[in-house]
């Protein structure tokens, strides 16, 4: 996410600014509204995925990622998805452990929308997961807006992972953040 | 007991290591903090090493005059994604403990693990918090301590909180 010159202020101001953010399921009737993030190349910055061309690659990845998606909701305001906010799942050991990850339309950045869904969500997976005792994030070190979502939804900051992927020919430095089930006070 | 360092050695396993294997494998001591179940018989033994040692893309016998005292084992990820990461784990016999081996072997398999896998660019090794010992041994080898993970995963049922070293190919001093 793009850090903006307008300073932000309290959560308060974007609540009433966007008072209907909900979380729903993304499906495949949401395919325009898809591509107007995913075909962004501001937005796909820091993702390890290219920006979306056509809509027949759109629809497909709805319907063979996200449709099947253990937990993926669009962000939307009045019901109108600007984004998406997703949690992965493990299996065996590794089963305690989920990732979360989220995007956004860059005309939404700088307003504490993709704070506010990380909130709803971490108010919400613990339940939904039981199993669930860690929530982690891996932002690039240089997503300094992205690091911040994380912190103010009370995420914290473990450490940075040295080259721990290459993205588009470049190895890049992660960020690791978690919250755990037991940060989590309702 | 004093130990030469300089008799530390580093060979692929032979089914004739089983006994040898199962002084350590055998040792919940050692089996502690790793993810295999302590072994518990010399048919177990040789169905390890004939099933998982000698099949592995990276493991090795720690050896003193050529018998085996423990392993370093090195995994490489898989998948066009993941493949320039690897994992590392080690053991060594407890009666061995304290004379600095595992660091020997450990410094002696990492040069010789990207030599053999040109592709890895990053070695993970998770080390569970408590694990002050095998802590030690990366820290010694060069390894560079990134943070701890809490409660990142299941080990023997248990919930751990692990701290996660790595040792890049571009951490490796200049050739000579």
């Amino acid at each position: 996410m793009e850090v903006t010159s307008v300073v932000q202020l309290d959560q308060t101001k974007a609540k009433d600014e966007y008072p209907n953010l909900s979380l729903r399921p993304l499906q495949v009737s949401d395919v325009d509204d898809f591509m107007v993030w995913a075909s962004d190349e501001k937005v796909t910055r820091f993702c390890t995925w290219e920006p979306y061309t056509n809509k027949e690659d759109g629809l497909n990845y709805i319907k063979n990622i996200v449709v099947p998606h253990p937990w993926l909701r669009a962000i939307c305001i009045d019901d109108r998805p600007v984004g998406a906010i997703s949690v992965s799942a493990n299996s065996g050991n590794d089963k305690c452990r989920g990732e979360l990850g989220y995007v956004l339309a860059s005309k939404y950045w700088g307003k504490g929308i993709v704070t506010r869904a990380v909130k709803m969500v971490v108010d919400t997976i613990f339940v939904e997961w039981p199993h669930l005792e860690r929530l982690e994030a891996l932002v690039d070190v240089e997503n300094v807006g992205s690091q911040r979502v994380l912190e103010k939804a009370g995420f914290q900051r473990e450490g940075v992972l040295r080259k721990y992927f290459i993205v588009k020919g470049r190895s890049r430095d992660r960020v690791m953040f978690s919250f755990l089930s037991t940060d989590y006070q309702s | 007991m004093e130990v030469d360092l300089s008799k530390i050695t580093l060979r692929p396993f032979k089914l004739e290591d089983a006994d040898d294997f199962l002084l350590f494998a055998g040792d919940d001591q050692v089996t502690n903090y790793l993810r295999w179940q302590t072994l518990s018989s010399k048919q177990e033994a040789l169905d390890h090493i004939k099933d998982v040692c000698i099949p592995h893309p990276w493991r090795r016998s720690i050896c003193i005059d050529n018998c085996s005292i423990g392993f370093i084992s090195i995994f490489p990820f898989s998948g066009e994604e993941d493949r320039f990461k690897a994992n590392i784990g080690f053991g060594v016999a407890a009666k061995y403990w304290g004379h600095g081996i595992a660091t020997k072997a450990v410094k002696m398999a990492v040069p010789q693990f990207f030599v053999d896998f040109p592709d890895v660019v990053r070695l993970e090794a998770f080390i569970d918090a408590q694990n002050l010992g095998s802590q030690r041994v990366v820290e010694k080898t060069g390894f560079q301590k990134e943070g701890m993970l809490r409660k990142y995963a299941y080990m023997k049922g248990k919930l751990r909180d692990m701290f996660i070293y790595t040792f890049l190919s571009t951490d490796l001093p200049a050739n000579p």
